[in-house]
């Protein structure tokens, strides 16, 4: 019977590009997009693997002929499960590739199936270790005892403790070999404070601006297809959040959070809770777009179920936009992190906090320079890469 | 027209609504009591205990305990056990209806002394003859930052159109490459970054050239000067500030505006206007131009809300006596009145300007009143 069915000239059509395909073959064209996605993994990892860059635990250690990797002992629960996190996007091209060879059969794309094999996999993992694992927590323990082992590999700059130690010896030191980005007031180290506030900003960034496009998908979907009384009621919502400036809102919200919260989650909280407003336009204005497609009359003429019109093909095809919001998301929730660290009311190891303590001493410039030069960089390599990815995603508009 | 006006202005309803149960629900969801709060911020720290005793007599003697008053009489009083103790740890209702009983008549009540103009007390800002309108206050600080902010606005509006024209005529050429990137660059400047390095270098008792005063509006002693005096002490003292305002809405506005004539140079009337023989000049800035500019009113407007909440940064910087400084300084102090007429009153004024600007717009374009 298909036989009879005229046949696509393969020849002709060559193999089908997927839209992701499309859009990443046209962003690899880019080199401003080439050079902040490799600054962005670059950074990303330097936070990740800080206790290596940076630090007084070694890597190896070698006493009475015996070595050991006391390093990996030291390594937080939360370091690890957000390695396992890394090393699993980077493997996510293998897994789709294997589930494509398995799966012929029509469901879920092979991107989907692996996605989830791999959310499954971390979680699993991530439980396992919160549960039974015990990190070490003694410090002050090798550096001074590091003329007794036989060899040992310490960090690159092999630093006493995390932020916050106080050397009183190494006082407002300018960047030497030792300290490559100088000291601070109290002798601590700027880099391993630029490496812990590396952290903070990509947990801000992300979660927090993954908490806004969560919101901002589901209203903005659910206010562009169905219209009428649910768009206008959403649409108010969305009003105010708007009309009240975002960071008076995260002022006021902050200062009747109760203090026993940890700051760095009443931040990402605040910040995925009051800046869904921009992904919710987006999104409603795909929707409206999408509802109208041919696909959309062809999917409601099959007599689908809404939510399966939803989440099938309207949604997916909505993401796009939301990727590029997203990006500056990224960028604008760092911002806003410099600005509460500046007025003073959340208390965490972040760039701003670095940056408001260096203006109090203009004179010791590597202090905020170090803290500016991190948000500049951060902020513009994920702003040219959200640029990179919106032009890509509409090349027509080559803006 | 008067169709168009009368749907704005009755779909502004809910959303003062929602402004107003917003910034009432943030506040009684705030575990801290206000009341207690107040007693502290009066008498320094002092024995919890006592300080609960007096926060519940207080209470009552404001009459904050009728909640309980009301609900007994219409679902009867309920049983010793149940009741909560008047010595209790804070005014807690255990029960979710209750909670969400006493809420809406706590925003009831908050809304009708609104409307009588009472805004409650401020417990940051007291005198000797007593506690201040929060309103009041806030309209002492408004004409400082209005005026910043509308200086900034209009700085703004001009740098950034004849930037972004003249990137969109030279589509692609050094201009369009070279102001694209340094516009993005400067939208990746933090406020707080700007104003450091600008205050350090540039102030008095900096490192650099030390001419530009560091703090406030005015010199000392200002209440002498003649008035020419007094604008040009001003304005001297309103450059960094300004400055630290207007780099980033220059670098979107810009960035929009480019966008926005691109789009315009290629639709068809343009084409039209070519064929016809006009001269560019005329065609770019009589035709494109003035329809690109049109979207630039809303854009304007909702970049208000973003201008402020930089002026709270900016102001904090450059201790500018202004509305911004003031609600950083309510939040330190747990003022709730401050801080919720100040939200309201800011709310309100960008609805307020959101609805100027539709207005403007639909004065502008007659097909959006007929949408």
């Amino acid at each position: 019977m298909s036989s009879l069915l005229p046949q696509p000239d393969s020849a002709l059509l060559g193999r089908p590009r997927s839209y992701g395909a499309i859009v990443w073959g046209q962003l690899r064209k880019r080199s401003s997009a080439m050079i902040s996605l490799a600054i962005i993994l670059v950074l990303a990892l330097a936070a990740m693997l800080a206790p290596f860059v940076a630090g007084e635990v070694p890597i190896r250690w070698v006493e009475n002929g015996e070595a050991s990797w006391p390093i990996f002992r030291y390594l937080t629960n939360a370091e690890y499960v957000a390695m396992l996190a890394f090393v699993l996007a980077a493997a996510l091209p293998l897994t789709v590739r294997l589930v494509r060879r398995r799966a012929e059969r029509v469901g879920a794309s092979p991107l989907m199936r692996a996605i989830a094999i791999h959310a499954g996999i971390w979680i699993v993992v991530a439980a396992g270790l919160l549960t039974l694992r015990e990190p070490e927590r003694r410090y002050g323990f090798y550096l001074e005892r590091a003329g007794e082992a036989q060899s040992a590999w310490f960090p690159l700059i092999p630093t006493p403790r995390y932020p916050g130690y106080e050397s009183l010896v190494h006082r407002d030191e300018p960047p030497s070999w030792q300290h490559p980005f100088g000291t601070g007031r109290l002798g601590d180290d700027i880099l391993l404070r630029i490496l812990y506030g590396g952290r903070t900003a990509l947990t801000i960034g992300f979660v927090a601006v993954g908490i806004s496009a969560c919101i901002g998908v589901v209203l903005g979907s659910l206010s562009g297809y169905f219209l009428r009384w649910v768009d206008l009621m959403v649409m108010r919502l969305a009003e105010i959040f708007m009309f009240i400036p975002q960071l008076v809102l995260i002022i006021i919200i902050l200062a009747v959070i109760p203090s026993s919260v940890d700051p760095l989650w009443a931040v990402v909280f605040v910040i995925g809770v009051t800046g869904w407003t921009g992904t919710y336009r987006l999104m409603r204005a795909e929707l409206l777009r999408i509802r109208g497609e041919d696909y959309m009359t062809a999917a409601r003429a099959l007599g689908l179920p809404t939510w399966r019109l939803l989440l099938r093909h309207a949604i997916p095809n909505g993401l796009a936009p939301i990727l590029v919001g997203a990006t500056f998301g990224i960028a604008g929730a760092v911002f806003i992190e410099v600005s509460l660290a500046f007025l003073n009311l959340v208390q965490t190891p972040s760039w701003g906090e670095l940056l408001t303590d260096g203006r109090q001493h203009l004179e010791t410039w590597w202090v905020w320079g170090s803290a500016g030069a991190a948000i500049f960089v951060t902020v513009l390599v994920y702003n040219l890469l959200g640029e990179a990815i919106r032009d890509a995603i509409d090349p027509k508009l080559k803006v | 027209m008067k169709t168009y006006i009368l749907k704005r202005l009755l779909l502004m309803i809910p959303t003062i609504v929602g402004i107003t149960l917003l910034t009432y629900l943030i506040v009684r969801l705030a575990p801290g009591d206000p009341i207690e709060a107040m007693i502290r911020n009066q008498s320094g720290n002092i024995d919890p205990k006592a300080m609960k005793e007096d926060a519940q007599k207080i209470r009552e003697r404001l009459g904050l305990i009728d909640y309980h008053y009301v609900r007994d009489r219409f679902f009867g009083a309920p049983s010793e056990e149940e009741r909560p103790q008047p010595t209790g740890a804070s005014y807690k209702v255990t029960d979710a209806l209750d909670t969400v009983a006493s809420a809406g008549i706590g925003y009831g009540r908050w809304v009708g002394h609104l409307a009588t103009g009472d805004f409650g007390e401020s417990i940051k800002y007291r005198t000797s003859s007593g506690s201040r309108n929060p309103l009041a206050l806030i309209a002492e600080r408004i004409p400082v930052t209005a005026t910043l902010n509308i200086i900034a606005e209009l700085l703004i509006f001009f740098i950034a159109i004849p930037v972004g024209l003249a990137a969109a005529r030279h589509q692609g050429k050094w201009f369009d490459r070279a102001s694209s990137f340094v516009m993005l660059a400067f939208w990746s400047v933090p406020t707080v970054l700007a104003g450091t390095v600008l205050l350090g270098f540039l102030g008095k008792g900096g490192l650099g050239w030390s001419g530009f005063p560091i703090a406030g509006l005015h010199s000392f002693g200002y209440e002498k000067f003649s008035w020419g005096e007094y604008l040009a002490d001003t304005l001297w003292h309103s450059v960094l500030p300004v400055v630290c305002l207007t780099y980033g809405g220059i670098a979107y506005l810009a960035k929009l505006g480019r966008a926005s004539l691109l789009e315009n140079l290629r639709a068809d009337y343009v084409r039209t206007a070519r064929a016809k023989g006009l001269p560019e000049s005329r065609v770019v800035y009589h035709h494109a131009l003035r329809n690109s500019l049109l979207p630039m009113i809303t854009v304007m407007v909702l970049t208000l809300p973003g201008l402020i909440g930089g002026s709270v940064i900016v102001e904090t910087i450059f201790s500018i006596q202004g509305t911004g400084l003031l609600l950083v300084n309510a939040a330190q102090a747990y003022d709730l009145a401050l801080i919720m007429t100040e939200t309201l009153l800011y709310g309100v004024l960008t609805l307020v300007f959101l609805l100027i600007g539709d207005l403007l717009y639909a004065w502008a374009d007659p097909r959006v009143r007929y949408e």
